[in-house]
């Protein structure tokens, strides 16, 4: 054989070994739990979808469970969902289309290459993007990310307390209930997130704005994905501002409103806030954290009410 | 050489149907097989071809198109099993490519290829028998009122290059003439001597088309020709084919879905649908059948 041939067979025969080493024939072992998909509109204001798919196999992917649950159609080959259930994302030019969320967390990927695990929480939401073009983290999967039911190796969960220790205590119980584990620290901000634990950063605004991260809440939402801000400080305190899908404020939850919001970039990990103006407020945002208030916002305001989404949606809006 | 596909005169109705007519009828088999995906409906619409094609003695143009679309075809399933990444009946998974990265393979993707490949077969073939039936100048000649320009570079063209290409054969015999010990001449030199003389041919291309009047439109005698006949029952096939698949498509006949499940509809109207599409094909030779076989 002459050395060409043999180089290209060998090349051939180590690419085709390389190729099927990992893989199998049928649909894969399964992983044990429950997947959930959820498909909602316009910020989570309207749900259109829900299921559940046990015990998923190694094959599964979010656009196949999409797929068996709803009529879809594709673009790029295949790989970007253009319409649910007949809503159509606008497409270049327009300003709605549909965004997906694994574990609260915005899939830098396409559905396609995204594997479904069981007791992943898969969301997609039909969504204006004109105020903010990602929304990288949502708290609308509670208690994930920090339950991390679907991953091998949980990283650590750290609830930083700055302060309100009383809120401090509710929300590791709130994560304990939820099957976390997480530990309370009274660690001062240092400024950036040491190591890759995920962080619940509890306290007074005064305390939490000094971390990195929640410094650019002050910026609009198209850095953050955060609809709200904090005005002030007046002589009441720091003033919750919510602002609705154009982010202009929309509503003033006054020095008495909580925030429960998820925020860091796409490749680090999740990092939420709960705080407020003072005691009251914070405690009220550390109370928010449950499924009934959380499940499918993007961040809640917490006021005596109860839990407000975030951004304030009128009816017709965000569309 | 000449290419099985090339056309050749033949005495069948399909080429004394004319230019248009003979169009009009390939061309709408075509549109079913744009039209629709559902395999039944595009199997009939390549039978039809074939009954077309066999009808006008195109079998050889028929036969290497159907080589060539089923070669196109099967490469068109596998870069679909590999590339699509929908459908529930998944055959293999995980499997690491350099690129694609790490791929499933189901059973939904390979047959949106397979559609994909059939839909292909069936339009190859039926513009092979165009190709083979139907006189090229008498296409062009009917383009000419629509693109004047392009009808000339397409005639141009289609003289040319087989001229190009008998000029290289030519010239590479001509070098190897000069004996074993003359140097060998490079791909590099002959097409040099190539493009130069085809430039002078174009030169003199131009000069004659512009002597001979081209910007003045054809001579009278040139508008002549043969007169088309079976034109009426052409037309009318072609119209009905193609109404019939897009009516079906608007009325929800024939519908086919690969995803998540393959899904093909079988029902009564839909194997009529594909049943038609053969039978109408072969309605005008049958009509013509009497005349122009008694007189080939």
């Amino acid at each position: 054989m002459r050395p060409v041939l043999a180089a290209v067979a060998t090349s051939t025969a180590l690419a085709c070994a390389a190729a099927v080493a990992a893989c199998g024939f049928g649909a894969g072992p399964a992983s044990t739990g429950t997947a959930t998909l959820t498909v909602t509109r316009d910020y989570g204001s309207g749900t259109l979808l829900e299921a559940r798919d046990e015990n998923p196999p190694e094959s599964e992917t979010v656009i196949r469970f999409l797929d068996n649950e709803a009529d879809i159609t594709t673009r790029y080959g295949g790989g970007f969902v253009q319409s649910i259930d007949g809503i159509s994302g606008t497409g270049t030019g327009g300003t709605s289309d549909w965004f997906f969320y694994v574990n609260g967390v915005e899939s830098p990927v396409g559905s396609a290459d995204v594997r479904v695990k069981g007791g992943d929480r898969i969301w997609w939401d039909y969504r204006n993007w004109t105020a903010a073009t990602s929304v990288p983290k949502v708290v609308g999967s509670w208690p994930e990310p920090f339950a991390q039911s679907s991953v091998e190796a949980p990283k650590p969960v750290r609830v930083v307390c700055l302060g309100v220790h009383s809120a401090c205590e509710l929300t590791a119980d709130r994560l304990v209930g939820a099957g976390v584990e997480a530990r309370v620290e009274d660690a001062p901000v240092s400024g950036a997130n040491p190591g890759s634990a995920m962080r619940l950063l509890v306290g007074p605004w005064t305390r939490v704005r000094t971390d990195t991260a929640v410094d650019e809440l002050r910026d609009s939402p198209q850095r953050t994905g955060v609809f709200a801000t904090f005005k002030g400080p007046t002589h009441s305190g720091w003033q919750l501002i919510g602002l609705d899908v154009s982010a202009h404020p929309a509503r003033d939850f006054g020095s008495g409103g909580g925030l429960v919001a998820a925020l860091g970039g796409a490749d680090e990990p999740p990092t939420w806030i709960v705080t407020g103006s003072g005691g009251t407020a914070v405690r009220r945002a550390a109370d928010a954290l449950d499924i009934r208030s959380l499940r499918n916002r993007y961040a809640v305001a917490a006021t005596r009410h109860g839990a407000v989404p975030l951004p304030i949606v009128q009816r017709g809006e965000g569309r | 050489m000449r290419s099985p596909i090339a056309y050749r005169p033949r005495r069948t109705p399909l080429a004394q149907a004319g230019a248009f007519a003979a169009s009009v009828y390939l061309t709408s088999l075509a549109v079913v097989a744009f039209v629709c995906s559902n395999p039944i409906v595009l199997a009939g619409a390549g039978l039809g071809v074939v009954v077309a094609g066999l009808a006008a003695k195109a079998g050889r143009a028929l036969a290497a198109s159907a080589r060539w679309g089923f070669s196109l075809g099967v490469f068109i399933v596998l870069v679909n099993g590999l590339v699509a990444q929908r459908g529930d009946t998944v055959i293999v998974y995980g499997l690491w490519l350099p690129l694609l990265g790490h791929t499933d393979v189901s059973a939904e993707a390979l047959a949106e290829g397979g559609v994909l490949a059939l839909r292909i077969l069936v339009v190859m073939m039926a513009f092979a028998v165009h190709a083979a039936s139907v006189d090229p100048d008498r296409v062009l000649r009917m383009l000419r009122p629509l693109a004047r320009r392009s009808a000339l570079t397409a005639t141009l063209i289609a003289r040319l290059v087989p001229l190009a290409a008998a000029d290289y054969v030519r010239l590479g015999e001509a070098a190897a003439l000069r004996g074993p010990a003359a140097a060998p001449v490079g791909r590099a030199a002959l097409a040099r001597r190539l493009v130069a003389g085809s430039l002078d041919r174009a030169v003199d291309v131009a000069a004659t088309l512009e002597l001979r009047g081209y910007a003045h439109g054809p001579p009278r005698s040139a508008r002549g020709g043969p007169r088309p006949r079976y034109v009426a029952r052409f037309i009318v096939v072609g119209i009905a084919i193609g109404a019939l698949a897009v009516g079906a498509r608007i009325a929800g006949v024939g519908a086919y879905d690969s995803y998540p499940t393959v899904d093909v509809a079988t029902s009564m109207p839909t194997l009529l649908l594909a049943a038609a599409v053969p039978v109408l094909a072969g309605l005008p030779f049958a009509t013509a059948t009497g005349g122009w076989r008694r007189r080939g």
